[in-house]
Formats: C-alpha cells, structure tokens, sequence
C-alpha cells in the first residue's frame, strides 16, 4: 500500500513529446483507472510508473521515495500485462515464484506466498501446469497471482480484460473488485472500457491527447463533466450536444437554437456567444403536449428496461432520448422534447463545462 | 468434386511422386555405389562395368581401416575439435546474439553490420592468414589450432539475433519487473523459451565442424593429430590409390554424422531452414 505521486512528469519518444508536464496523486490503497481512447498515452504513463519507461523529467514518488531512476524491479511495483507474458516454459508455481527467486527469497517464504494467491485467486489446482494448458482466464488469474505474491505497494494492470470473452470479462471485473476490497492495495488500472471503469475505480482519471481531461470518482465524471471530450466519452449512449448561442436570461443563461427557440437555463455565465448545449438521453422528457423542441422520431429501440428513441431536431441535430420500457413513442411521432434543467450543461468554444 | 478432376489430382500427384523418387535414385546414388564399392575386393571395384551388388563380400577394407590406421586416434580428434567448436560457437553466439537484437549500446548497428558483413567473405580467402597466425601461435598440430579459426560463424549469431528479436517484449518487461538480471533473463527467460533454436544450431555446427576439411588439413601434419576427415586421406599414401579402402574409411568417417542426422532429423531440418533463410 502506497501512495504514488507524479509531479510534472514529461515524456518524449524521440523528437515528439507525448506527455508533457502531467501531475497526478494515487492515495493509499485507492483504486485509480486510467481511462480514454486508444492513443491517449494510459499506457505510457502506466510504463512510466512501472519503470518500462523512461521519464524525461519530473518527480515520481512512490510510498515517499523518489523513484524515476529506479530499475522497473526496485519500484515495488508490480504489473498484469495485457497478453499477460507468463513464461512458458515455467510452471505456474514457478512462473509466479521467479521473482521472489529473484530477490533471493527463502524458499519456505516463497512456498507460502504462492500458494497463498493461488488460494485467493482459486488456481491452486492448476500450480503444476504449463501457461500452454490454461484457458484465457485462468492465465489471466495466474498473471495476477504473479503480480500479488510480490506483495507490492501498488499493482499496475494494462487492458487486463481485453483477451477474455465477454461473459469471463464481466465475472473478472467483479473479482478484481473483491480482491482490491480484501487487498487494499493501490491499484492503477488502464482502460478504455468505460464500463470498467465506472465499476472498478475509485477515481478515473480521463486522459485525451495524452493530457488529463479529468480526475473524478465516477459519478463526478458522469454528471459534471469538465470538458465536452469527458461528456461526450463517458455514458452509453453518449450525451446529445445541440449547438447554439447563449444570452443572459432571468435565472441563468439562456440558449437559443440555430433555429431560434430558447431554453432557459439556470447556469451562471460570465461571457456569452456560440455555446453547445449538452444533455443526457435520461434527462430528456417525451412530452405530448406542445411545448419543447419540436422532433421527429426515426428510429425507436426496445431494450425492455428502457427505450431508446432517435429522434432529428428541425435543423437536422440527431438526438437520443432515454423513455421508460413502456414508452409509446412510435417511429415516425412527431413528438416534443423537454430537458431537464439540472442536468443541463453548456460547453463554451474551448470545451470548458459550465455547469449549474 | 467431379470424379474427373478427382482422377486429373491423381494423376499429377502421381507424377510428382515419380519425378520425387528419380531424383532421390540420382542424388542417393554415389552413397549406394561407395557403400556397395567398399564391400568390394579391390579388383572388382576397378571393372570397367557396373555391378549394382559385390560378387564376392568382403570386410577385409574395414578391417584395414579400423586396425592399421589410427583412426580411433583421429575420431578423437574430431569429436574433441568438432564439440570445441560447437560449444565455444554457440555458447558465444548466444551472447553476442542477445546484446545485438536486446540491449542498446553505442555503435550496436555497426557491430550488427559488421557481422553481416564477415559473413559475405569465405574463409578460404583468410585461410593464408589463419595458418600464419597460429603458426605463430605456435598452435599448428594442436586441438586450439584446429578449433580456433573454425569459431567464425556469424550465421549462427545472426539466427540468434533473429530469434532474440522475435521474442515478444512483454517477456523482457515482465523478467524486468521480476527483478531479473540481464543474465537471468537470457539464461532464465530467453533461451528456455526455445532451447529447439539452440540444439538445432548445435547440431549444424557440429555437423560443419566434423566435416570441414581445408583447415585441418593445413593446420596438422602430424598422423596422430588429424581429424577424420584428413585422415581417411592417408590410407592410401603408401601403395598409391586403394579405392575400396579408402571408401570404407570414408563410411566409416561419416558414420557418425548420417547417424546424427538420422537421430534429431527433425532438428537439423529446422536449423537449416533457419539459416537458409538467411542465407537466401
Ligand atoms: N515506443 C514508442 N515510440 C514512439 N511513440 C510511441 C511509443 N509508444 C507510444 N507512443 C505514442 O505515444 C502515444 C500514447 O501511446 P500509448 O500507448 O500510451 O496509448 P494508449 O492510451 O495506451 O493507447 P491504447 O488504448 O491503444 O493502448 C501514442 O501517440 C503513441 O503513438
Ligand atoms: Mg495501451
């Protein structure tokens, strides 16, 4: 258990400078998921943290201790790789001992620990196999058992669900949970599921460009996003953005639409102009009656729970709007659409959230 | 599928087999023929006819050649030459293989090139220059004169540079976090992982080094000092050309080898499947 401090951490691969001046703080015992788009730079920092990078300039402290120069192995840190990279030649047993052999552990110590994450992680039946003989999962489990038994300050995980299936993927994310509840160790977790993480982190960290868009526990991140690129990456189905112009109106800003309507607005601006007004498909209404944004509805989906209606604003703006399973909107219903005016969010020219 | 296009397969998969077999006859041939010969007597190797099998069989040449000659002497000398070679060349090849295709350090490339540039030039073209070397070394009838020039074979560094390179990086990083050395990772890590690479690469080379000729040939003047290779050469010299018995010597210099091969087959086609592709 550890904390991990990053103080303006630079990275360049060659001539191009892929993170530049990012801070971040991991509490003890927190669980922290690195989430954003392929090519966002999560595993680079993740590899940084772990020593598998470089870092060009900046401070790293883990539990305290200044670690950028230390060798990946002196960090106290330990890793799940992605296509887990168990040794197959070794055993299981002696895939997750290597490195406790390394450190010249005593035997008696290393026979405990092994078998000990075996128990934990339900392999002990598997400790004389090769990797060859393992289903995904299970290697999957030994690739973490070869992580825990180090009993490092922090485990860091790139993708580690990606090669299972669906079904095992939502099973593993649950383990994962409990064994960081059990563990409380601090974990790092990349990802660019955001499923996983909404469910596993503590606190996501929300990286673009590789640049932090966002620190937040998941709720935070979902309902007052910082920048249009959170709100738009974060929530299935995504938010709807309707652009527009903004003017100051009786209790807040008010929005006008490219084709003039107004919706009044409770949020406090300081300066007005082109605006884009974000809203979840939940906090949209279906109302009957006439007022709202008029709509045209094209396509209606069914989920049972819920109903997902795809509707088109006058001007052409594609919007989805969440109604109960029981919904009655038809394809084809010219309808009006309502917003809820807490949930409201306008995004200014640079993607900056105004909240209310 | 029409029985017609069935039948057409048949045919060409026929024909294949035929055109297989004729040139197996051909190139096995010599080999039945030196065989067939050094079970021959001396006046019936020498018919101008062919005769496909001995009229009278005799044994008499392998007698010869296992007790007036010091061929026991001589399968010492090649066994002790030829695993010299095949130790000190993989055993360094290895390491030389790791540090070019895993670690960085400066000039590695030119290093690499380098390499691949000796591979480009015969050892004939230095064998002039090797033989005034350990002459000087004063190593000339001696196993060290003989195995040293053999241990240049950038080929063997080159399969292992490749193989090295093809080895996924998650292992190196996964061996980095498991706190393990450089050496724990090669020995530990890398060569484990496909010790199939290594004992076909053993094998090649001592196939090589069994069969090389020029260079023990110059390097040792000395009867009791040659290698097989050389020696069966000598079991004419006194009484001019004795053809049955030199052959016989020379099955019995090639024994071992045939036997090798026919042991890790497998193996010897894989290693020189490895490197002929570079080769090629
Ligand atoms: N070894 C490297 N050399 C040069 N550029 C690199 C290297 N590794 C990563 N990059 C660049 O750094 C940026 C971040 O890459 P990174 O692998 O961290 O992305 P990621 O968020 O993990 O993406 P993914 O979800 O696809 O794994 C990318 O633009 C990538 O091209
Ligand atoms: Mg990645």
């Amino acid at each position: 258990m550890a904390d991990i401090s990053l103080q303006n951490i630079s990275k360049s691969f060659g001539a191009v400078e892929v993170i530049s001046g990012l801070s971040l703080d991991v509490h003890s015992g927190e669980f922290v998921v690195f989430l954003g788009p392929s090519g966002s730079g999560k595993s680079t920092v993740l590899r940084m943290i772990a020593g598998l990078e470089s870092i060009d300039s900046g401070t790293l402290l883990i539990d305290g201790k200044v670690s950028q120069d230390l060798a990946p192995g002196q960090r106290n840190v330990a890793m799940v790789f992605q296509n887990y990279a168990l040794y197959p030649h070794m055993t299981v047993r002696e895939n997750m001992a290597f490195g406790l052999k390394n450190i010249r552990l005593a035997p008696d110590e290393i026979k405990r620990r092994v078998e000990e994450a075996a128990h934990v992680l339900e392999i002990s039946a598997l400790l004389d196999r090769k990797p060859a003989q393992l289903s995904g999962g299970q290697r999957q489990r030994v690739a973490i058992g070869r992580a825990i038994v180090k009993e490092p300050a922090a485990l860091l995980f790139d993708e580690p669900l990606s090669n299972l299936d669906a079904a095992l993927r939502v099973r593993t994310r649950v383990e994962l949970a409990e064994l960081h509840q059990r563990m409380k160790s601090t974990m790092i977790y990349v990802t660019h599921d955001q499923t996983e993480a909404m469910t596993l982190g503590d606190r996501i960290v929300i990286l673009n460009n590789c640049k932090i868009e966002q620190i937040g526990t998941p709720l935070e991140v979902y309902n007052t996003p910082a920048t249009k690129f959170v709100a738009s990456f974060i929530g299935s189905p995504a938010m709807n953005f309707l652009s527009g112009t903004t003017s100051q109106g009786k209790t807040g800003a008010n929005f006008v639409t490219s084709d003039g309507l107004t919706l009044e607005t409770n949020i406090a601006l300081s300066n007005f102009g082109a605006f884009e007004l974000g809203i979840r498909p939940e906090a949209i209404r279906i109302s009957d009656t006439a007022d709202g944004l008029p709509a045209h509805v094209r396509v209606v989906e069914r989920l049972g729970d819920r109903t997902l209606v795809y509707a088109v604003l006058p001007d052409g703006t594609q919007i989805v709007a969440q109604d109960s399973g029981r919904s009655g909107v038809q394809t084809g219903d010219k309808v009006h659409l309502t917003f809820d005016p807490s949930q409201v969010v306008l995004f200014d020219a640079e993607g900056k959230a105004h909240h209310s | 599928m029409t029985s017609g296009r069935l039948q057409k397969l048949n045919l060409f998969g026929g024909i294949i087999t035929v055109v297989t077999l004729l040139c197996a006859i051909i190139w096995a041939f010599p080999i039945y023929w030196g065989i067939v010969s050094s079970l021959k007597p001396e006046d019936e190797v020498v018919r101008p006819y062919i005769e496909l099998w001995p009229e009278t069989l005799t044994f008499d040449h392998y007698w010869f050649a296992l007790t007036e000659t010091q061929i026991g002497r001589w399968y010492i000398n090649s066994i002790v030459t030829a695993l010299g070679v095949t130790v000190l060349t993989v055993s360094t090849s290895m390491f030389a293989g790791y540090a070019i295709s895993q670690l960085r350090f400066p000039f590695r490339r030119t290093l690499y090139w380098l390499i691949l540039a000796s591979f480009m030039v015969p050892t004939q073209v230095l064998i002039i220059n090797h033989f005034v070397l350990v002459a000087n070394m004063g190593l000339l009838n001696s196993w060290a004169g003989i195995i040293l020039p053999q241990l240049i074979h950038p080929v063997v560094i080159i399969v292992y540079k490749q193989f090295f390179d093809q080895v996924p990086k998650d292992f190196r990083e996964a061996a980095a976090m498991d706190n393990a050395s450089e050496f724990g990772t090669l020995f530990k890590v890398y060569m484990p992982m496909n010790w199939g690479v290594t004992t076909a690469l053993a094998i090649v080379s001592f196939i090589w080094s069994w069969n090389a000729f020029l260079w023990p040939f110059l390097a040792v003047t000395k009867n009791e000092m040659m290698t097989i290779t050389v020696g069966i050469t000598q079991v004419s010299d006194a009484f001019g050309v004795y053809y049955a018995r030199q052959l016989a010597a020379a099955v019995l210099a090639g024994f071992p080898v045939a036997f090798a091969y026919l042991l890790f087959q497998r193996r010897v086609t894989t290693a020189i499947t490895l490197s002929a592709g570079i080769k090629g």
